[in-house]
């Protein structure tokens, strides 16, 4: 397994980049710290301290009220800018996006790309780390500096002098390991997976195999949400058609960029009118082959459009494609020949009459 | 050790994009021809006009490319549900009668400028429509997706052009050249032509190089103005001669 991990702030953190550079904690009133910043951590200030303890640690830090929905979308953005670089990704609410590098040809690119696009989603520069495994990638990302790659071939040589507080265990299994003189995660390796199991449960055989290096833990692969929609909403209600088409057409325009950017492509599609009155209209329908360009949608879009009679000024427009399946499917069949119907050409015909006008002709014996 | 890598990168492409994102030569399927019934079959070298690939007819006025192309249009209307010709001017449908079209199968679409013929071609290759018969120029940007489309759904498209576009040679699988080598008269009447076709590109089979053929019209009292191809007759009386 060759792993990259590049570290960025915690999410919580990204969604506040006029903070950056200052202490900042993130946390309730009578709840516990969720994330803070370098700046705060060097106060002390850690995450899962009470808020009262970390007020006193660093007064002068803004205090901010965690946004749970906005760190989900956060995590959705920085995983579809990541998607297309690997086969599996994950990214975590704590600032740690992982790349399974296995099988990709040409790996130094697409760690130059998760580097760009990191930067770009988040603000800042990531520090990256390449490991055989997940857990010494992120330890190497935590050594390396903002925008650098610190390289890992052999992760039992490289995680033996680190520190045993590195393993995922909690604080009464980190004093303990504490008092059996386990200090390092080289002195945790050297202890067989059974003893350190019979002290500290099954916990302690993860951490072993941990401090080995040979990562028994497995990346859970981010998966793009199967469905997508792109809305305009009006100032003024709008009644004219053209001016309908128009935003029609950057909505396809944006939902093919999207559609591009996962792979994807939808066979169901659906419009909406908003009216004034919060009243809605809708039309969808379900098409043979996934639709993924912006003319494709917009085609199918363009003849609804054309021929609606919406009873009032339309509001607000939505585009919405509630199934998204992978453009692989699409091309499952890109080698089988004979896979159109008349009822298709038909209806391609009828497309290119409403588009062209009057230009299709079928001629009959006299 | 290069060549498991490589198997690993190959199969971590198909779990991803799909079994045929990433397919080997040797894995495609042969390309399917489309036996027409004329003489074409034997040049094309794989016994019928090749499906899901654009064909060529080049050459000059009056050698015979279009006679050829209705007749291949008429065997069309015949074999597919939807036989089309995408006409940018000069088409005339009833030239077609004497070859003895199925009419409810044929549809023509005026393209009045290249962008439209190039977008109503990719559109009906992309819906899957049997044959396409593109007498109209078609802007390089489309012939991408036409390619694409009608490698798909296997639609034939046979394009008439005096002289094509580097792009649209490029495009073809296969083109033949018409060159006339004489008039055939008979009794100081014009009863039809002898033209040579020489397969100039061939990405389907080996180039069979050229073969002559012979045209006629019918025989009979005629007036000059009425001396247009009777196609019934000509399809009869289309031969070919290595």
């Amino acid at each position: 397994m060759r792993v990259c991990c590049g570290l960025i702030s915690h999410l919580e953190l990204a969604r506040r980049p006029d903070l950056y550079g200052t202490p900042v904690i993130f946390g309730r009133w009578d709840e516990h710290v969720v994330a803070a910043s370098d700046e705060a951590q060097a106060f002390g200030v850690l995450a899962g301290m009470a808020l009262r303890q970390a007020e006193h640690l660093c007064p002068q830090a803004t205090f901010v009220l965690p946004d749970e929905e906005a760190v989900v979308r956060i995590r959705e953005l920085v995983s579809s800018a990541l998607y297309d670089l690997a086969p599996i990704v994950e990214v975590r609410d704590e600032g740690i996006a992982w790349l399974d590098l296995r099988g990709v040809v040409n790996p130094g690119q697409s760690i130059r790309a998760a580097r760009h696009r990191l930067l770009k989603a988040i603000g800042r520069e990531p520090r990256l780390g390449l490991a055989p495994g997940p857990f010494s990638a992120r330890l190497a990302a935590a050594r390396a500096r903002p925008g650098r790659l610190l390289r890992i071939a052999d992760a039992r040589e490289f995680l033996a002098p680190l520190p045993s507080r590195e393993l995922p265990l909690d604080a009464e299994q980190r004093e303990r390991l504490d008092l059996l003189g386990l200090r390092t995660l080289g002195a945790v390796a050297a202890i067989g997976p059974r003893e350190l199991e019979s002290q500290l449960g099954r916990d302690g055989r993860h951490a072993v195999l941990l401090a080995r290096g040979l990562e028994p833990d497995q990346l859970e692969p981010w998966r793009p949400p199967l469905f997508t929609s792109a809305h305009r909403q009006f100032g003024e209600p709008v009644e004219d058609r053209e001016a309908l088409l128009f935003v029609a057409r950057a909505l396809c325009g944006d939902l093919a960029d999207e559609l591009g950017l996962r792979g994807a492509g939808a066979k169901h599609v659906r419009v909406r009118l908003v009216f004034e009155s919060t009243q809605t209209e809708k039309r969808e329908s379900i098409v043979r082959h996934p639709l993924s360009s912006t003319a494709e949608l917009f085609g199918l879009v363009r003849s609804w459009i054309k021929e609606w009679k919406p009873r009032a000024p339309i509001a607000e427009l939505w585009i919405e494609l509630p199934v998204l399946e992978a453009a692989g499917r699409r091309q499952l069949r890109l080698w089988a020949g004979g896979d159109g119907s008349s009822e298709e050409v038909l209806a391609a015909l009828e497309r290119i009459q409403e588009r062209f006008g009057d230009v299709v002709w079928h001629p009959r014996p006299a | 050790m290069q060549a498991q890598n490589l198997e690993v990168a190959i199969d971590s492409i198909r779990v991803r994009f799909g079994s045929q994102a990433l397919t080997r030569a040797a894995e495609l399927p042969p390309t399917q021809p489309w036996s027409s019934g004329t003489p074409v079959d034997h040049l094309t070298g794989i016994g019928g006009l090749p499906r899901g690939r654009v064909a060529l007819f080049t050459g000059n006025g009056t050698s015979g490319k279009l006679t050829l192309a209705l007749a291949l249009l008429a065997s069309a209307t015949r074999a597919f549900a939807h036989a089309v010709v995408i006409d940018g001017g000069g088409f005339d449908p009833w030239t077609l009668t004497s070859f003895s079209p199925e009419p409810g199968a044929l549809t023509v679409v005026r393209a009045p400028a290249p962008e439209i013929a190039g977008e109503v071609a990719t559109t009906l290759a992309r819906a899957g429509a049997g044959f396409l018969l593109l007498m109209s120029e078609v802007p390089e940007h489309w012939l991408g997706p036409l390619e694409s489309d009608a490698n798909r759904s296997g639609t034939v498209i046979v394009g008439v052009v005096d002289t094509p576009s580097r792009a649209l040679a490029h495009a073809s699988s296969f083109s033949l050249g018409f060159s006339r080598s004489e008039w055939i008269w008979d009794r100081g009447q014009l009863v039809g032509l002898r033209t040579s076709a020489r397969c100039v590109k061939n990405r389907v089979a080996p180039p069979l190089g050229e073969t002559e053929l012979e045209i006629c019209y019918r025989l009979g009292a005629q007036s000059v103005t009425e001396a247009s191809p009777r196609v019934s007759e000509i399809e009869q009386c289309v031969s070919a001669a290595v």
